[in-house]
């Protein structure tokens, strides 16, 4: 796809806009790139990214993208008019809500960016929308603003810079009214949400990351367990999105 | 100018010789998304064992330069799956199978090869003795040549198909093993298999792989593997399927020039999903600019 635009968001994050031909129609919110660096010969495994936003009419897909290490810096690199290889769109991602009721979202860093399509896809079928966004401090901060034209936007740093101080659960308080949740960010955070809703009938489906090789579900390299670990899951195939009752958190 | 690229290994008849290599494929569904998987010589698929395997735990690839490192432990849905679910499936694919074969014990492979065999629905079995990862398995089978002959001649009493046996490069001379192979019956030889490697996070200090150690390759890997054929195709007078970082129609005429009859693709897969039939192509048009009615007139051209 072509490089139309990348712009730096936070201190170590970006966004890289492409256009051009994709299967624009077949994108479901969570669903990830699989991205190749350079011409593949330094770099043979390409680099999951999720689908921060995508617009079918425009024809432009956005990833939102923390620079890390060679990969990601090779992408922080790109200008537009280049042409960049992605393969996908990948893997399964968040279910439409099974159950009537409002929705809360939570996202933790990188976390973040696929639950901002998934927002945008809601917020179109007026669904109500509670969302929660954690980052590390103020210069963490991404997108905000954006969120906030999709529902009401709860924003936690873990050293109070901005908004609440502490973890995303801290923030969620006493209420536990919702009827799904839709969560992608760091494994500990996720645990956290998954004791802090248990005894709820809430549904709750997560988000998870792996190291992947071929991001297609044919190396078996990405696994996790199910509930009760008598069966590996794909991440990038099964999953990235898993209910979190089907898998081992 | 027309070039043929048939080749028989044994009684094993394949329309090209390409075919995906062994762990870097699956059960060829996931690829048959992209591609006709009827274009392919042959397909090889997961590593197949008695009982299912969950295999190690994870981070369980990584990569590497121009690389990568595997600590799959051999994860697969067992013989019973694969019978019932998988290799109907691929037989319907109009494509050549070749299973892979995996096991702990000398009983284990016998009883997966027996029943793949009775089964009808696999072309070829290619002997899993080298996989670096699986600590009761594996290694000691591929490593010491009187245990590998063992192996082979027991594996041979109950295979009704070609029996290629598929070498580790983790041993001292890789031509004993291939003799061992040979004299234990095999129809072929495949190789390589994965070179173990280590990589350490600079961060935490620690390997990035669970399992520590994993096994290498791709790219990095190819000129390791070219040499190996070389030296098993001078004292072995068995088909060899040659392989290890095999990304290219050019990689794959040099393997052949080394002495393969046929060639396997790993690595590449991951970095190209179209990587087996760009490959198949490519070769042809090598053949047709250098004039290479048959792959035949070039294989062994270094030996
Ligand atoms: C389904 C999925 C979606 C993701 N979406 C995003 C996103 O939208 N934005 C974002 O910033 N990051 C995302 N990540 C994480 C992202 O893939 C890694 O940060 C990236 O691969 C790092 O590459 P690198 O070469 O810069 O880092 P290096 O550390 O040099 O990478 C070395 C190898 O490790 C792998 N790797 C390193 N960190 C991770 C990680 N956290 N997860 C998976 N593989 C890793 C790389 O792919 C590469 O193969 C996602 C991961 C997954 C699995
Ligand atoms: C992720 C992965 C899984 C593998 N699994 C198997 C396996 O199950 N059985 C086997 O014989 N070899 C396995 N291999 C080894 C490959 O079949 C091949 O021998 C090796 O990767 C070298 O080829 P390449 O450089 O083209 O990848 C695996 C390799 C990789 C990368
Ligand atoms: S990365 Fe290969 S199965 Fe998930």
């Amino acid at each position: 796809m072509l490089v139309q635009g990348n712009r730096r968001l936070t201190s170590d994050i970006w966004v890289l806009d492409l256009v051009g031909e994709f299967p624009y129609d077949k994108v479901t919110p969570g669903q990830f790139v699989h991205v190749l660096i350079g011409d593949g010969t330094a770099h043979p495994l390409r680099r999951p990214i999720s689908i921060a936003s995508c617009d079918p009419v425009g024809k432009t897909l956005s990833l939102v993208y923390r620079v890390v290490g060679d990969g990601t810096k090779w992408m922080r690199e790109r200008r537009p008019g280049e042409t960049i290889d992605v393969l996908g769109p990948l893997g399964h991602g968040f279910p439409a809500p099974q159950r009537p009721g409002p929705v809360l979202i939570v996202g933790g860093g990188v976390g973040v960016p696929p639950l901002y399509q998934l927002a945008k896809v809601l917020h179109a079928q007026n669904v109500e929308l509670d969302i929660v966004l954690g980052f590390k401090d103020h210069g963490d901060v991404f997108w905000a603003d954006e969120f906030g034209k999709l529902g009401h936007v709860t924003i936690c740093t873990e050293d109070g810079s901005v908004g609440r101080p502490g973890f995303v659960t801290e923030a969620l308080g006493d209420d536990r009214d919702w009827a799904t949740l839709y969560s992608c960010g760091p494994r500990s955070m996720l645990k956290a949400l998954k004791t802090h809703f248990q005894g709820t009938d809430i549904q709750g489906y997560v988000s998870l990351e792996e190291r992947m090789a071929c991001g297609i579900g044919a190396c078996w390299g990405c696994t996790c367990e199910n509930a009760d670990q008598s069966e590996a899951r794909r991440i990038c195939k099964d999953g990235p999105v898993f209910s979190w009752e089907e898998i081992q958190l | 100018m027309s070039v043929d690229l048939r080749v028989n290994l044994g009684s094993l008849s394949l329309k090209n010789p390409v075919m995906p290599a062994s762990g870097c494929f699956g059960f060829g569904r996931e690829y048959s998304e992209y591609y006709s998987l009827s274009a392919l010589g042959a397909v090889v698929v997961k590593a197949t064992t008695l009982h299912p395997r969950l295999g190690n735990p994870t981070p369980r690839v990584s990569e590497v330069t121009s690389g990568m490192l595997n600590a799959i432990g051999l994860a697969n849905p067992g013989l019973e799956n694969v019978l019932s679910e998988e290799l109907p499936w691929l037989a319907r694919q109009d494509v050549p199978i070749i299973v892979n074969v995996a096991g702990d014990t000398m009983d284990d492979y016998c009883q997966v090869v027996d029943r793949i065999c009775q089964s009808g629905l696999a072309h070829a079995i290619e002997l899993n003795v080298s996989c670096p990862n699986v600590q009761l398995g594996g290694l000691a089978f591929g490593v010491e040549a009187a245990v590998l002959r063992n192996l082979v001649e027991a594996v041979r009493t109950v295979c009704t198909l070609p029996l290629f046996v598929k070498l580790s490069p983790n041993v001292t001379r890789i031509q004993d093993l291939a003799i061992a192979a040979a004299s234990g019956g095999a129809d072929g030889l495949s190789l390589i298999n994965t070179l173990i490697g280590m990589k350490i996070d600079l961060n935490t200090r620690r390997p990035v792989l669970a399992n520590r150690t994993g096994g290498l390759s791709g790219r990095a890997i190819k000129p390791v593997a070219v040499r190996m054929v070389h030296d098993v195709a001078k004292e072995v007078r068995l088909p060899i399927i040659g392989m290890g970082g095999i990304y290219t129609g050019h990689d794959a005429a040099e393997f052949v020039m080394a002495g393969a009859w046929a060639v396997e693709v790993g690595t590449a897969n991951f970095t190209d999903p179209y990587a087996c039939p760009r490959i198949i192509e490519e070769l042809r048009s090598f053949m047709e600019a250098e004039g290479i009615k048959n792959i035949e007139e070039i294989r062994g051209s270094a030996l």
